[in-house]
């Protein structure tokens, strides 16, 4: 026997272990879509050296990412929020577009000849923001209403809304909220109500500097608080929780509404600076990715501005790789699952270790 | 072979055997010699390895290094089928049966009579017959299961083995879920079946049974074997000396009592269990300051339940709860914990502390919302952190530190844990359920002492406790409880072990007659 593989008595716990073996992963994801590169005739090294160039080395490619990073990160805080409290939440689509229609709604009156007419920005985005939060707040907390009082499942239940809240927004954008003109989509906002770019040349807009502080918020939120104490004590143990006195059905309903409202944000940073319309498919699947995203930071809030950063810019970079090599963009999507799939399992390699000829390789532990 | 050469050979024999698991070192070079018809006792704490050796022997678990003989010679068990083939037969201390099924049903479940495609149920059952009446293991073949009382339905695990032709029976903690009657029974029927030449190991931690039943008794500790006496030859201190490793005195002492005036009252309290029954039928009680009343029971009589209701952790359906005279019953757990009444719950693990997370944040498990706790609208981290350090120091709790995993202290360090928390909150009730369950003696001595010096401060506390021993040395009053009624309140100064063990068993204090079912 030259090598095997053993057992740890416990997995590697320290950064150094979890950020290798999460390098390994992502390598490893890299030399497997290589070789599909290679059954594309396409040389890996171009590709993944555009995709990098694109996303993380150029200006305007970098304003992409962090465009892209903004309403992952905060789709990801309202998932930590929700999971963390031991509410298995899916529905941050639904939230999403609930949060981009209300912000519409309101935005469209705070322009020229709206109600509320042009309003300075400093009251306007905090307004915004309270509206966004409430909506998607309010969306969630029917399902974490219907998990309280009737026992529901909020997992069937909150997929089943998203689809709700995407067929209520079709709805909305050929009928009552319809634009003149082809096609089924709300009027433009007006420009007095988008968010300003925050970088020289690009398209990055201040919906990340939204998603910062919220980051340290929801932190100190689960570290720092007794709410958030509380939280992850029922989400570890529901009978400890009971036991300890805390108001299990009033701490599902907070970080319910709590997790929604962070998902409306996410969608309201979509709209006011992105599309600056209300579009059928403007979600195009940030939610389901928010919560990939959560699970790649390990549900750590101060870890998901840098995994979304990094997600994000994948996402940007493979587009650019696809135009300039001309792969098929279905490869780029496996590419992208395969990182996840891999970085996910990485867990196993802290577990194990290899050893050879007596020489022990593994990742570097507290253990 | 040459050590018993001169002797008779060995039923059994284990000798070096050495069983790891990550971290842990469950067996080394433990050894195990029984011979034919001899009743051994194999005595240790929890974690000493007795469960990992039985395992081993029953071929649920694969031994690292090691040999095993059956008369003399060397066997290796792949699996229990193994293990049963060789004569080897065990009784878990959660016994294996199918409810539903009838006694004889549950026997010959897993064996096939010869070719046939029948179960030959009734040539079964006249074998059944024969081996009960045998050995005093009386049973109906034909009584489905759950309407057995345990120590029944333990009979029908010991006539399984014996069905089998088991020459060797390992019973777990065989006395666990007995009253002392029940108990005194089994012993009749194992010194029965040792007459008749087949050998049993007991796997105990209870010395005053060892003396009872056993010839033999092989000590572990640290996984290893420490020695094999004979009971004839040692005493109860001896053993648990070696068992323990330092001298034990097991005997709580306690200071005359102070009875002071009621604090805690229950009135005719009734609630149902997880299942929707009626698990307490109306239950009046009165707990003074300064007093422990025992509630002694059967497991599974509406203890559990008891305690819940009284916390409102279970909604009760009838009943009031009063503390110093005020209904406290519909109030909500955290106001019971802000009036002053705690509960210290039988499931350590799941229910009293949260496993996951740190020493640190378990101290503060129910007090989180505490205004001490608080720096503005944060919990101050430094406040916990003295609060915790405290709490570990004051009962010995013994943590590789604050921030440990609270999951993985010892039971005895998590009760001190758990214990230690709620005696730091001041309160005026304790509630304390199940306190030293699989706890070993040195951490048993512990919460006694902690547990009789509240008393001595002048807490009431209601001691729920399937222990009688534990029953009998810490309270003041007995209350037994059987069915989720109380049949008999007795003053623990004269109260005999026959007689709250006959009301355990359902025979009511004055006219003795069963209570039905």
């Amino acid at each position: 026997m030259f090598f095997r593989i053993e057992r740890r008595l416990e997995p590697a716990e320290s950064p150094m272990a979890i950020a290798i073996a999460m390098g390994v992963a992502i390598l490893f994801a890299l030399f497997l879509g290589g070789g599909l590169f290679m059954l594309e005739g396409t040389s890996p090294v171009e590709a993944y050296g555009s995709l990098l160039q694109e996303a993380f080395a150029s200006v305007r490619g970098f304003g992409f990412t962090v465009v892209k990073a903004a309403p992952l990160s905060l789709i990801a805080l309202g998932t930590i929020v929700a999971w963390r409290s031991g509410f298995g939440y899916l529905g941050f689509e639904g939230c999403f577009l609930i949060g981009a229609t209300a912000t519409a709604a309101f935005a469209m009156q705070c322009g020229e000849g709206g109600w509320f007419g042009v309003m300075h920005f400093g009251i306007f985005i905090p307004l915004c923001i309270a509206v966004s939060l409430t909506a998607g707040g309010a969306w969630a907390g029917g399902v974490g209403l219907l998990r309280t009082r009737f026992g529901g499942n909020e997992v069937l239940i909150s997929l089943m809304t998203n689809y709700v809240a995407i067929l209520l927004v079709q709805y909305l954008i050929s009928g009552p909220m319809r634009a003149p003109g082809g096609l089924p989509q709300s009027e433009r906002m007006p420009p007095e109500t988008w968010l300003p770019f925050i970088m020289e040349g690009t398209r990055a807009h201040a919906g990340i500097l939204i998603a910062i502080p919220a980051a340290v918020l929801v932190w100190v939120l689960l570290r720092k608080t007794a709410v958030g104490y509380e939280m992850i004590v029922n989400s570890m143990s529901p009978p400890a929780a009971r036991y300890a006195g805390i108001r299990v059905d009033r701490i599902i309903l907070v970080s319910a509404c709590l997790a929604g409202g962070l998902g409306g944000l996410a969608g309201m940073v979509e709209l006011l600076g992105v599309q600056h319309r209300l579009v059928d498919g403007m979600s195009g699947g940030v939610g389901f990715i928010g919560i990939v995203v959560a699970l790649l930071a390990r549900l750590n809030p101060l870890w998901v501005l840098p995994t979304a950063v990094l997600y994000g810019g994948l996402t940007v970079g493979a587009d650019a790789m696809q135009r300039s090599t001309g792969v098929p963009s279905s490869i780029t999507f496996i590419l992208q699952s395969l990182i996840v799939l891999l970085v996910l399992s990485s867990d196993l390699l802290r577990r194990y270790r290899i050893r050879a000829l007596g020489v022990s390789v593994s990742i570097k532990g507290s253990t | 072979m040459t050590i018993q050469a001169a002797e008779e050979t060995p039923l059994l024999e284990m000798r070096e055997i050495t069983k790891r698991f990550p971290g842990v070192l469950a067996n080394d070079k433990a050894f195990l010699s029984v011979m034919r018809g001899e009743i051994h006792a194999l005595l240790g704490e929890n974690g000493a390895g007795k469960s990992t050796l039985m395992q081993i022997l029953y071929g649920a678990y694969r031994r690292d290094e090691g040999e095993i003989f059956i008369n003399g010679k060397p066997v290796d068990f792949a699996d229990t089928a193994a293990a049963i083939h060789h004569g080897i037969g065990m009784v878990h201390q959660e016994f294996m049966l199918v409810r539903p099924f009838s006694v004889v049903e549950n026997i010959i479940l897993g064996l096939r009579n010869g070719r046939s495609p029948l179960l030959g149920i009734d040539a079964a059952a006249r074998v059944i017959t024969e081996l009960s009446n045998r050995h005093g293991l009386v049973v109906d073949p034909f009584a489905l299961v759950e309407n057995l009382p345990i120590g029944v339905q333990q009979r029908v695990e010991i006539l399984k083995l014996l069905y089998r032709e088991a020459k060797l029976l390992i019973l777990d903690e065989p006395t666990a879920v007995l009253t002392p009657q029940e108990k005194a029974g089994l012993f009749a029927v194992l010194r029965s079946l040792a007459a008749a030449g087949r050998s049993i190991v007991i796997v105990t931690h209870k010395l005053h049974e060892i003396m009872e039943i056993a010839d033999r008794v092989t000590v572990m500790r640290d996984g290893r074997s420490l020695a094999c006496i004979r009971t004839t030859e040692t005493s109860e201190s001896e053993l648990a000396k070696l068992m323990v490793g330092r001298h034990v005195e097991l005997k709580a002492n306690k200071e005359p009592i102070k009875r002071g005036l009621p604090i805690l009252r229950i009135e005719a309290l009734q609630a149902l269990n997880d299942a929707g029954r009626l698990a307490i039928r109306g239950i009046s009680l009165e707990v003074h300051a300064g007093e422990i009343l025992g509630i002694a029971g059967i497991d599974g009589n509406g203890q559990s339940e008891l305690a819940e209701t009284i916390l409102n952790l279970r909604r009760p359906i009838a009943g009031r709860v009063l503390l110093d005279g005020y209904e406290i019953t519909d109030l909500s757990p955290s106001a019971h914990h802000a009036r002053g009444l705690v509960y210290i719950p039988a499931d350590r693990r799941g229910v009293g502390s949260v496993s996951d997370l740190p020493v640190r944040s378990n101290a503060i498990l129910g007090t989180q919302r505490q205004r001490s706790w608080m720096y503005g609208l944060l919990l101050d981290q430094s406040k916990i952190l003295t609060h915790a350090s405290e709490l570990v120091r004051r009962f010995g709790v013994r943590t590789a530190g604050v921030d440990f995993q609270a999951g993985k202290l010892s039971g005895g360090n998590l009760q001190k844990l758990i214990l230690g928390r709620e005696i730091m909150r001041d309160p005026r009730v304790i509630v304390v359920e199940q306190p030293t369950r699989g706890l070993d003696v040195g951490a048993v001595e512990t919460v006694w002492a902690e547990l009789l010096a509240e008393r001595d401060k002048g807490k009431a506390i209601l001691l729920i406790s399937a222990e009688l021993e534990e029953i009998m040395n810490l309270s003041d009053r007995i209350a037994v409880i059987y069915e989720g009624i109380i049949v008999g309140l007795v003053d623990a100064q004269g109260a005999s072990v026959e007689q709250i063990g006959l009301m355990m068993a359902g025979v009511s204090e004055k006219a003795g007659d069963v209570f039905p079912n």
